[in-house]
């Protein structure tokens, strides 16, 4: 379906003031060059100025049957006609044929010998291009200047050669007078073309099996269209080794296509879209031609569509002919102006009842079909238009090509951040202007060029008629010479457009009055999308603008020909203002969609966000009228949901907040916990939110999240009582399942992930002091739940001031539910530094000045290991080591803690032992930790030593613990002898020599006699040993 | 009521100095200057004239004469409707150049029947007064080629430069109410250039 809209696409008219009945038409380079019927005479006349004045007058060769002109070097392409003939040939440097009388420079492509005219100044010049076939069409590529001729079977590509003129004048002219000369005029005026052009035949493609009759270039793309086919190939220059097969691959397969030619087949209407293409049945093969060209080539098929004449009702078979064919760069607005690599692609043809839109770049798709209403002549597409003639009038459609660099440009959009309207946007048509007798239209920027004649014979009828009549010339009497411009029935019209803004605003209108009679009408957020569109178009416009300014100074010289193709965007729209324009788009757009219908609702998140709009803005567009019964839309609820679940430092007013709590308890009431819990509702009045959720709960059933979020509003009200009440409603286990569910009952921020900081909720802080053991339950259930990171949860129990404590409690408390191996060492480590921090501290301090009175902690030394299998059971012989010392509980409690991780499975001890140097060994419980240490890591031969020297009483209670399984000889190997060492010093030391009795004992069970006797020193009394000897023979015998 | 215009292309070929330039620069702008720019390859003119009733664009081909020229204007010796051959009478080299310069257009110009083609040959500086070529030697000379009429001209005082273009004109039209004197090929055909550096054009 078309939409019709009642907009208007065009400002203003003026009639060309054209001497000779015009018989061709083109434009390029800010000029209209029209071409007399049957003459050799172009007349340019500026596009850029008032009244199109003439520019100059130039003489062709011969008549000219097809003129185009190439912005890249400012050239005119014509095929002409002289005696039957026909002949190709590029003007250049017309600009410089001011003066018709002067002379005109001819030579033939390739021999470029002349440089500056010796004859003083810059010269036209005529390119004579010689070709094996007849040409049919032309076309130049706007990115490069290349030339492709369409001929019977084959398209002949060539590369535009540009020789800077400088550097020929002063080859040729060797006087350093005419170089400066060269110099000066160059600085001057930067619109003079002193570079001088050649062309290279580079390619032909060969195309048996198809009559090309137009034909489109554009950045390595090539496009032929017959009389119902269109065929899009894309060339591309590859390293040499791959092309040498591929071409040979393609000459093959052209061949054996050959051999079954003459079929006679009845086209079938077809569209194969990029690789697809290649099954087309026309070959195409390439040959390379440059001489000095080192480059190969490759060729792809990128799109073939094919119509049947019998596929279109209302037309003729004969009428039935495809036209306008066209390659369409668009340049997104974050490329530069020197890329020559468009961003975007689109090819354009058409039948005389419908056009086709393809956008050819990352993917092959269609964009748009142009259904018309009457049949037509010519179309020509824009950035944001498309212009078509019919007979009787000139129209135009809106394209979609916006839409489709837009997403190339920016990822984001289809996300729920940006947005835009689809490419496959139903096209609209505006309104028409009607014209008499319309022959042809060109587009230069803004201004559409159409030539209308009144007399109904085809343009091309006399040079047809001079063809049968053979060679006979039409000799015209000078009598005859009364070319009146009254009575005249043709006209070439100048139509400018205006710009995408100027349309832009006029939709807006229109929408505006529409949405009055209709809010809900598709049609339109139909206009809205369409406004949107050209917004964008103008955006791209501009910021093109915006860099051909710019880099105008670093342009290279044929880059000047490349006019703004619109510049009146620029003067009359600032930037600002298209911004603000947007903005404002967006948010209509937002409004649509977020009073719509369930289907595409998610869409009004998007363009709000791009719409700027604040969301006291959003919600006071979104306020139903009182009167009215309509409720909240289900785009605007999924706006607002996401704005009060993702993280958002914006803090709503109370008035705010609560008309949130109104508007979600009228629509959707199971969402207003969460709604509630959002950081931006902080502000919400707690008793009518309260009376609120007791009137939801009454209905609904009682659920946890619930009953949290009333006491938090309780809390608010500083109403201990009830709050307590509420809080004992449940059994903590279960409340920690309500956190899980709405973690932002307990801490908000923290949704970006590792990084973000969290923020403790009233709640939290209520918890913190009242009841810290659910709240370090529930901390660890969010951990544990991923709900929380490690990080944020310190931070968050930093935030609740009480570090090192609660904090640390949650680390023990982590301890007993982690499972994952790094968090656990993590804690671990962590836990040991926090207990040795507490063990210096209050050894520094002695525990009598200790400003704070610390809060007991949540688990004592003793609970920890029983329940947490990280925590060690303490090793018996400690009991001995601390017997001696009092200090503080909490002192006492830090130092169990410690030792039990070190007779724990799980810390790893050298990553504490650096920690540890901090402890002195002058005390008997830093002794303790460091023996633990140093035992721990095996070293038990110089623990049994300090053991010895510290604390003798205890060697026996940590050998019969410690030396076990393989380190039993240690008894023998170690322990004997050093007791045997200090008791022969000091013989009195009691404590030493119970030591070596149990010792012996020991070691007399676990040796053979014979060995035991090694053992018994030379100077030792013998009676001392000889009972254990006994024993230690007794039990051998009986063992055998 | 449109006005068809016919086109017809006629061109200057003589050895370099004769005038040519001049011939066509006082014939185009009725202009002469003594320190004119040696030509280099093919320039052209168009002018619109009227002869005995018939609206006529003139498109007048100036040619480098200089041997080194020779393959950038060959290339354009087709589809001329005349040929002006010119000689400077004070230059008896040029004047015996003549029919060498006949035979390089026939060639290049591929004329079906050069018997029949319209060549107009003119004696320039008529103005200087040490003659190497007589009136009578010149006249001689068309007498037996084929009857070609013979203009005495002087670029430099104007002298016959307007009536010997009229003359070409009127021979042109002559030819082309008596018979359609030649079949034009279709397509441009460059197989003698030399540097043949494209495959398309054998
Ligand atoms: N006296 C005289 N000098 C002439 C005449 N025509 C040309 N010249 C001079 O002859 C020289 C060569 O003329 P030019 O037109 O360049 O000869 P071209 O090489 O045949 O084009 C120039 O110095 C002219 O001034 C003429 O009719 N009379
Ligand atoms: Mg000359």
């Amino acid at each position: 379906m078309v939409h019709v809209y009642n907009c208007h696409p065009f400002a203003s008219q003026q009639i060309v003031q054209v001497g000779q009945e015009p018989g061709l038409v083109c434009c390029g380079g800010g000029a209209l060059f029209v071409v007399a019927t049957g003459g050799c005479k172009v007349e340019s006349y500026s596009l850029e100025r008032e009244g199109c004045p003439l520019i100059c007058r130039f003489a062709t060769m011969g008549t000219v049957k097809s003129i185009q002109h190439s912005k890249i070097g400012d050239y005119l392409v014509t095929i002409e006609e002289k005696n039957s003939a026909t002949y190709l040939r590029a003007y250049t440097n017309w600009r410089y044929q001011a003066e018709e009388k002067s002379r005109v420079g001819v030579r033939l492509l390739g021999h470029l010998l002349r440089g500056a005219s010796v004859g003083g100044g810059v010269q036209m010049e005529i390119i004579e291009i010689p070709l094996s076939e007849r040409p049919v069409a032309v076309a130049c590529c706007p990115i490069t200047g290349d030339l492709l001729v369409g001929c019977e079977n084959t398209l002949v590509l060539f590369t535009l050669k540009t020789q800077n003129q400088q550097n020929l004048s002063q080859q040729n002219l060797q006087s350093s007078w005419s170089s400066t000369q060269q110099n000066s005029s160059q600085g001057q005026t930067s619109s003079q073309h002193l570079s001088i052009l050649d062309f290279e035949r580079c390619v032909i493609f060969h195309l048996p099996k198809m009559t090309p009759k137009q034909v489109a270039l554009c950045g390595g793309y090539v496009a032929v269209q017959a009389e119902l086919e269109v065929l899009v190939l894309k060339l591309e220059t590859v390293s040499e080794l791959k092309t040498l097969e591929e071409s040979s691959d393609t000459n093959k397969s052209a061949d054996c296509v050959d051999e079954q030619i003459d079929f006679l087949l009845i086209p079938r209407h077809q569209e194969l879209l990029g690789d697809r293409a290649k099954d087309c049945d026309l070959p195409v093969s390439i040959e390379k031609t440059g001489l000095e060209d080192r480059r190969q080539y490759s060729l792809s098929y990128v799109l073939f569509r094919r119509f049947s004449p019998e596929f279109f009702q209302g037309c003729s078979v004969e009428e039935t002919q495809l036209h306008s064919l066209q390659l369409y760069p668009l340049y997104t607005s974050n490329q530069s102006v020197s890329a020559d690599d468009p961003a975007c692609m689109f090819c354009f043809f058409s039948l005389p009842t419908a056009g086709y839109l393809y956008s050819l770049k990352g993917g092959v798709e269609p964009l748009s079909t142009y259904q018309y209403p009457e049949k037509v002549l010519e179309a020509v597409l824009t950035d944001h238009l498309l212009h078509v003639i019919t007979k009787s009038a000139l129209q135009c459609f809106t394209v979609r090509c916006a839409a489709v660099a837009a997403r190339i440009e920016d990822p984001y959009i289809d996300t729920t951040m940006r947005a835009c309207p689809p490419g496959n946007l139903e096209v609209c048509a505006l309104r028409m202007q009607l014209f008499i007798g319309l022959r042809s239209v060109c587009v230069y920027g803004r201004h559409v060029i159409l030539l209308s004649t009144a007399d109904t014979e085809v343009p091309d009828e006399p040079e047809r008629s001079t063809q049968r009549r053979g060679l006979g010339r039409k000799w015209t009497m000078s009598s005859a010479k009364e070319t009146s411009p009254a009575g005249h029935g043709w006209n070439i019209y100048v139509v400018d457009t205006v710009s995408p803004f100027t349309l832009y605003q006029e939709m807006d209108e229109y929408s505006q009055r529409y949405v009055e009679t209709n809010p809900q009408a598709q049609s339109h957020r139909h206009l809205l999308s369409e406004a949107h569109l050209l917004l964008r178009a103008s955006l791209v416009q501009m910021s093109r603008q915006q860099q051909d300014r710019g880099g105008e100074a670093a342009a290279p010289p044929q880059r000047d020909a490349d006019g703004p193709p619109d510049n009146d965007c620029s003067a009359e729209t600032t930037r600002q203002e298209l911004d603000e324009a947007f903005r404002h788009n967006c948010a209509l757009l937002g409004d649509s969609f977020s009073r719509g219908s369930q289907k595409d609702c998610h869409l009004a998140l998007p363009y709000y966000r791009m719409s700027g709009l604040s969301i006291t803005e959003i919600m006071s567009r979104n306020r139903p009228h009182p009167s009215s019964p309509h409720s909240f839309g289900p785009g605007f609820l999924f706006y607002l949901k996401h704005f009060l679940l993702e993280e958002t430092d914006q803090t709503l007013s109370q008035e705010a907040a609560d008309e949130i709590v109104h508007i979600f308890s009228q629509s959707e009431p199971s969402m207003l916990v969460s709604v509630c819990a959002s950081p931006a509702m902080s502000h919400v009045s707690p008793d009518r939110t309260l009376q609120i959720l007791q009137r939801l709960e009454d209905t609904a059933s009682v659920s946890v999240p619930m009953t949290i979020a009333m006491a938090t509003m309780v809390l608010r009200l500083d109403d201990l009582p009830q709050y307590t009440q509420l809080m004992e409603r449940h059994a903590e286990m279960m409340l920690v399942y309500g956190f899980i569910e709405e973690p932002r009952l307990l801490l908000h921020g923290g949704g970006g992930g590792h990084n973000t900081h969290v923020r403790p909720t009233a709640l939290s802080r209520q918890l913190a002091s009242s009841q810290p053991g659910l709240l370090v339950a529930a901390m660890v259930a969010l951990h544990e739940n991923n709900k929380v990171q490690l990080e944020q949860a310190d931070h968050l129990f930093k935030e609740l001031s009480c570090a090192n404590s609660l904090q640390v409690d949650f680390w023990e408390a982590m301890l007993m539910a982690s499972s994952q191996d790094a968090v656990i060492q993590e804690l671990l480590f962590r836990l040991s530094s926090v207990y040795i921090d507490r063990l210096t501290n209050s050894d520094t301090h002695s525990s009598l000045t200790q400003t704070t009175p610390r809060r007991r902690s949540l688990k004592s030394a003793d609970d920890l290991i029983s329940s947490c299998s990280h925590y060690g059971a303490l090793y018996p012989w400690l009991t001995l080591l601390s017997a001696a010392h009092t200090t503080s509980p909490q002192h006492q409690e830090a130092l169990h803690k410690l030792q039990s991780l070190l007779c724990g499975p799980s810390l790893s001890v050298g990553s504490v032992v650096p920690l540890l140097e901090r402890l002195s060994e002058e005390t008997m419980w830093g002794f303790s930790l460091h023996l633990l240490c140093t035992t721990r890591r095996g070293q038990y031969g110089s623990s049994i030593e300090k053991l010895l020297d510290r604390c003798p009483q205890a060697i026996i209670a940590f050998a019969n613990h410690q030396l076990q399984d393989e380190h039993m000889p240690l008894w023998w190997q170690k322990l004997l002898p050093e007791l045997c060492k200090r008791t022969r010093a000091s013989p009195d030391n009691s404590i030493l020599l119970a030591a070596l009795k149990e010792t012996l004992v020991v070691v007399a069970m676990e040796m053979s006699p014979a060995e035991f006797l090694e053992l018994i020193p030379d100077d030792g009394a013998a009676s001392y040993f000889l009972p254990h000897l006994m024993t230690c023979t007794q039990r051998h015998l009986l063992a055998n | 009521m449109t006005t068809k215009t016919s086109l017809l292309k006629v061109i200057l070929l003589g050895d370099g100095g004769v005038g040519k330039s001049s011939i066509m620069n006082r014939y185009v702008t009725n202009k002469f200057d003594a320190h004119l720019f040696h030509t280099i390859g093919v320039e052209f003119l168009n002018k619109d004239l009227e002869v005995d009733g018939h609206q006529v664009t003139l498109q007048i081909w100036d040619t480098a004469g200089q041997e080194r020229f020779r393959s950038l204007r060959t290339p354009f010796y087709r589809g001329s409707d005349c040929c002006l051959l010119t000689f400077s009478v004070d230059d008896n080299q040029s004047f015996l150049n003549l029919g060498n310069w006949k035979k390089e257009f026939i060639y290049y110009a591929d004329v079906k029947e050069p018997e029949k083609f319209p060549f107009v040959v003119l004696g320039n500086k008529l103005d200087v007064t040490e003659r190497q070529v007589s009136s009578e030697e010149a006249q001689q000379w068309c007498q037996e080629n084929g009857d070609y009429p013979y203009y005495e001209t002087s670029a430099k005082d104007a002298t016959n430069v307007a009536v010997a273009f009229e003359e070409a004109v009127r021979r042109v039209l002559a030819m082309d109410e008596r018979t359609d004197h030649l079949i034009p090929t279709d397509t441009v055909k460059l197989h003698r250039k030399p540097r043949s550096a494209t495959t398309c054009c054998s």
